[in-house]
């Protein structure tokens, strides 16, 4: 419903920002996200900044996939692995991260 | 140049590791299981990464109303093109609305017969024509969900505050939980889980979702939308299922916060209030809607123009309705490769090219679903 | 008569503001139009065959000739990597080299709005005699037309062009057989998104070149390391998905590509990412794909690679027997499941969902 790509603020002037994607440069409005700095990876959608990017939770991500594909998993059952998110407590959005 | 938080989550040894453990985690279901995928960005990309095609035989993805454009209603397009056909207008919109048909005609060729209708890949861009143009009257057709009404608000704001007075919005936005919990109520809804979209949700937050929980016990997992994100959400909601239990749960974290994005959210509320809202192959779902506050009434393009399309009507026999909640196969539509096809679509369902009509046109039965 | 003499006028004063633009009284027919052909268009094009100004070229050419025509439209006329001139004058001679045929002359039709300035109809001609003089080619024949302000967008070009096809070469769009490798010259979508990214409101600040180059001489090294090539074609409008399918389709075969096969530049791709777009559906114009028997394709790919519009070719897949009775083209996903890839429907647009 909502195309958004990561990119980066490579300068912010007030609520004009330039941000970098993939080598490319373009102007993009951090009105929808204030506390958007220069070095932050922002979603943009339709020219607009619309959510900071978490560059640990996407690195956290994306170490649970290597070791999903090194099959270092020891164990079969998922809840073991965190992958399938399930929160040991068993309700709502307090295992809202997979990482955790 | 590698595409920084893009190519990691599309690696092969990466998604092809997930679809194995995901292999696992459905053959613990006890039964066929049918995930509804909500978002139409995630559609495109189920299809695009041949998902669908991979998936475990008890595993069926069906594709939700979340494309903006095809849910759009004849009655909006057709007063829009009514308006793009004044004298002094230019008609602004994005790209994905040109090709979605009204009552008599689309928005191309509308376009053909003399109106001017300009692509913007932003309302910043629209904001800059109604500088450029001052003698026009720059019309933008507001369209999207919550991910994309913060940008028109946030444009109408500063019109309103620059005195840009030649700057008007038609809104036909929508939103997502209302829409969700409507599908919910339907009786006969064949969805055993949502798969909920994850850039909407970087606008509203998470506990938007809570009711679909409480009230109709349906597991929910907001999911990113490269190929690992979707297996691992595919992964997370077979666990749920597995057990029994239904939350909401997130696997976008790098994307969605908490709390959403409580100043996007500000600005769609400071600008837009609720109203009813008509959805293509859904009817009208009450409160589903956004329409422009008195406030901003200047900018309102409805209020300014006045603009009756009284021709217009929903398209007849069309089953999108139907097929949106899993009740019917494209098939069983008497439309379906006759009076609609992906070249002279009706219905939302072959509107958009990867809709589920447009998908069995396109791809046959056999190979897709 | 007067309404001759104020045009004149106009001329005269724009001219002294170095500010010269075309009028109606250019495509007239009278003195400015031949003033126009001779300042512009003779001095560019100078060759035996347009210089003695008769109404049709008097060509030699013996055996079989390949003849086409491309009208070119493109909007913006100026774009990085190329114009509407030098467009106009690529995409005919690779319509020729697509059929194996020695691209040899070429006429162009101009219809220019008026009130383009002068300066630009120079610059075009000039970056089109330019891509003549590196495809090897002469301009033997043209027509000015000026239409009223309104009429056309700055300027429209028509080229047709004949070719000599060697002896024994025998290449078709319906030529495609099952175990031929496909093979593309190079980073796919080029010209399409620098395109794009220039049209209103998609500035980027890092340009976006097209690809626009004559194929002419690629061919050539191609058809001299194989005898086997079967089928070539330039995937311009429609990009590579739509030759892919009408290859496939006239050619009563299956095609199957990898999607990590095909080579794209990195800002293509973020501009595809950032704007909605499959650079699989946008428009090349110095590109070619080939359909090679399999046994050959190693030798035609090398080839390629050592001509320096082949630098990045290389094998994206495969033709098979059609599975069912109409053809499709499939593409391998990075899950290794397939998926169709269809014919692009309409223009090709930004998006936001």
């Amino acid at each position: 419903m909502c195309l958004a790509i990561p990119a980066k603020i490579v300068s912010i002037d007030n609520q004009r920002a330039t941000v970098e994607v993939g080598g490319l440069t373009r102007e993009a409005s951090v009105v929808l996200l204030p506390d958007a700095g220069l070095g932050d990876y922002v979603l943009m959608h339709a020219g607009f900044a619309i959510s900071l990017v978490d560059e640990d939770e996407a690195l956290e991500t994306i170490r649970l996939f290597e070791q999903l594909a090194g099959g270092s998993f020891l164990g079969e059952g998922p809840s073991e692995t965190g992958l399938d998110g399930l929160s040991p407590g068993g309700t709502g959005l307090d295992g809202l991260s997979p990482a955790e | 140049m590698p595409l920084s938080f893009l190519d990691d989550f599309r690696r092969g040894d990466h998604v092809r590791a997930l679809m194995n453990r995901l292999e696992k985690s459905a053959a613990a279901l006890e039964r066929p299981v049918r995930i509804m995928e909500v978002c139409g960005t995630h559609t495109m990309a189920i299809s695009r990464h041949g998902i669908r095609q991979a998936l475990p035989p008890n595993l069926k993805l069906i594709s939700g109303p979340g494309c903006p454009v095809c849910v759009t209603a004849n009655s909006d397009i057709d007063t829009f093109i009514e308006m793009a056909l004044l004298p002094g207008v230019i008609a602004t919109t994005f790209g994905d609305m040109l090709r979605v048909p009204g009552t008599r005609m689309g928005l191309a060729e509308a376009r053909g017969r003399g109106a001017r209708v300009q692509i913007v890949y932003s309302t910043l861009d629209a904001l800059r024509l109604a500088r450029e143009n001052p003698e026009s009257k720059i019309i933008f057709f507001g369209i999207g969900f919550e991910t994309t009404a913060p940008t028109i608000a946030a444009a109408i704001a500063e019109a309103s505050s620059s005195g840009l007075d030649n700057f008007l919005v038609l809104s036909a936005h929508k939103t997502v939980p209302r829409a969700l919990t409507a599908l919910c109520s339907t009786p006969e809804l064949a969805v055993d889980a949502f798969l909920c979209p994850g850039h909407v949700t970087a606008m509203i937050g998470p506990h938007a979702y809570d009711a679909v929980v409480a009230d109709y016990g349906l597991p929910c997992v907001i999911a990113g939308f490269e190929p690992a994100d979707i297996l691992q959400s595919l992964i997370m909601l077979c666990g749920q299922l597995a057990v029994g239990r239904a939350e909401v749960a997130l696997q976008y974290t790098r994307g969605v916060r908490p709390d959403g994005n409580p100043t996007a959210m500000a600005l769609l509320h400071q600008v837009f209030s609720p109203c009813d809202a008509e959805w293509r192959g859904l009817g009208v779902i009450p409160g589903s809607g956004l329409a422009i506050r008195d406030e901003f009434a200047a900018h309102d393009a409805a209020r300014h123009f006045q603009v009756d399309a009284g021709y217009s009507h929903e398209p007849r026999g069309c089953l999108c309705g139907a097929i949106l909640t899993g009740l019917k196969t494209p098939g069983e539509c008497g439309l379906f490769g006759k009076a609609c096809t992906p070249d002279h679509p009706v219905g939302p369902c072959m509107v958009s090219s990867e809709g589920t009509c447009a998908a069995y046109y396109l791809y046959e039965t056999n190979d897709v679903l | 008569m007067f309404l001759f003499l104020r045009l004149e006028i106009t001329f005269m004063v724009s001219n002294s503001n170095n500010d010269r633009r075309i009028l109606l009284a250019h495509g007239s027919g009278g003195r400015m139009t031949q003033e126009l052909i001779e300042e512009v268009f003779g001095t560019a094009f100078a060759n035996p065959f347009l210089d003695r100004m008769d109404d049709a070229a008097s060509l030699d050419l013996t055996g079989r000739i390949a003849f086409t025509i491309d009208s070119h439209v493109v909007s913006p006329i100026f774009f990085p990597g190329g114009d509407i001139g030098r467009l106009s004058l690529t995409g005919t001679v690779n319509d020729l080299a697509m059929m194996g045929a020695r691209p040899l002359y070429i006429s162009a039709g101009f219809i220019i709005e008026e009130g383009l300035p002068f300066q630009d109809l120079q610059t075009i001609v000039s970056s089109m005699q330019q891509a003549a003089a590196e495809a090897d080619v002469e301009v033997v024949a043209g027509d000015t037309k000026v239409v009223e302000r309104g009429a056309a967008d700055g300027i429209f070009i028509t080229t047709s062009g004949v070719g000599s096809i060697p002896a024994g070469i025998q290449i078709s769009a319906s030529g495609a057989r099952p175990g031929d490798a496909v093979i593309v010259s190079g980073t796919i979508g080029d010209h399409g998104a620098a395109i794009i990214s220039r049209r209103g409101g998609m500035d980027f600040n890092v340009e976006l070149t097209s690809d626009c180059a004559p194929l002419g001489g690629l061919v050539a090294d191609m058809l001299a390391a194989s005898s086997e090539i079967h089928a070539l074609r330039d995937p311009t409008r429609g990009g590579v998905a739509a030759t892919l399918n009408e290859i496939a389709a006239a050619s009563g075969v299956d095609i199957e590509i990898g999607e990590d096969l095909i080579p794209f530049q990195g800002e293509v791709r973020a501009a595809c990412e950032l704007l909605g777009l499959d650079p699989l559906f946008l428009a090349n114009e110095g590109k070619l794909v080939a359909f090679v028997a399999q046994a050959d394709a190693a030798r035609v790919l090398d080839a390629m690679r050592r001509h320096p519009l082949g630098a990045d070719a290389c094998i994206v897949g495969s033709v098979a027997a059609a599975e069912r009775d109409h053809c499709r083209v499939f593409a391998r996903t990075v899950l290794g499941s397939r998926r169709i890839l269809s014919m692009p429907s309409g223009e090709q647009l930004p998006r936001i969902c």
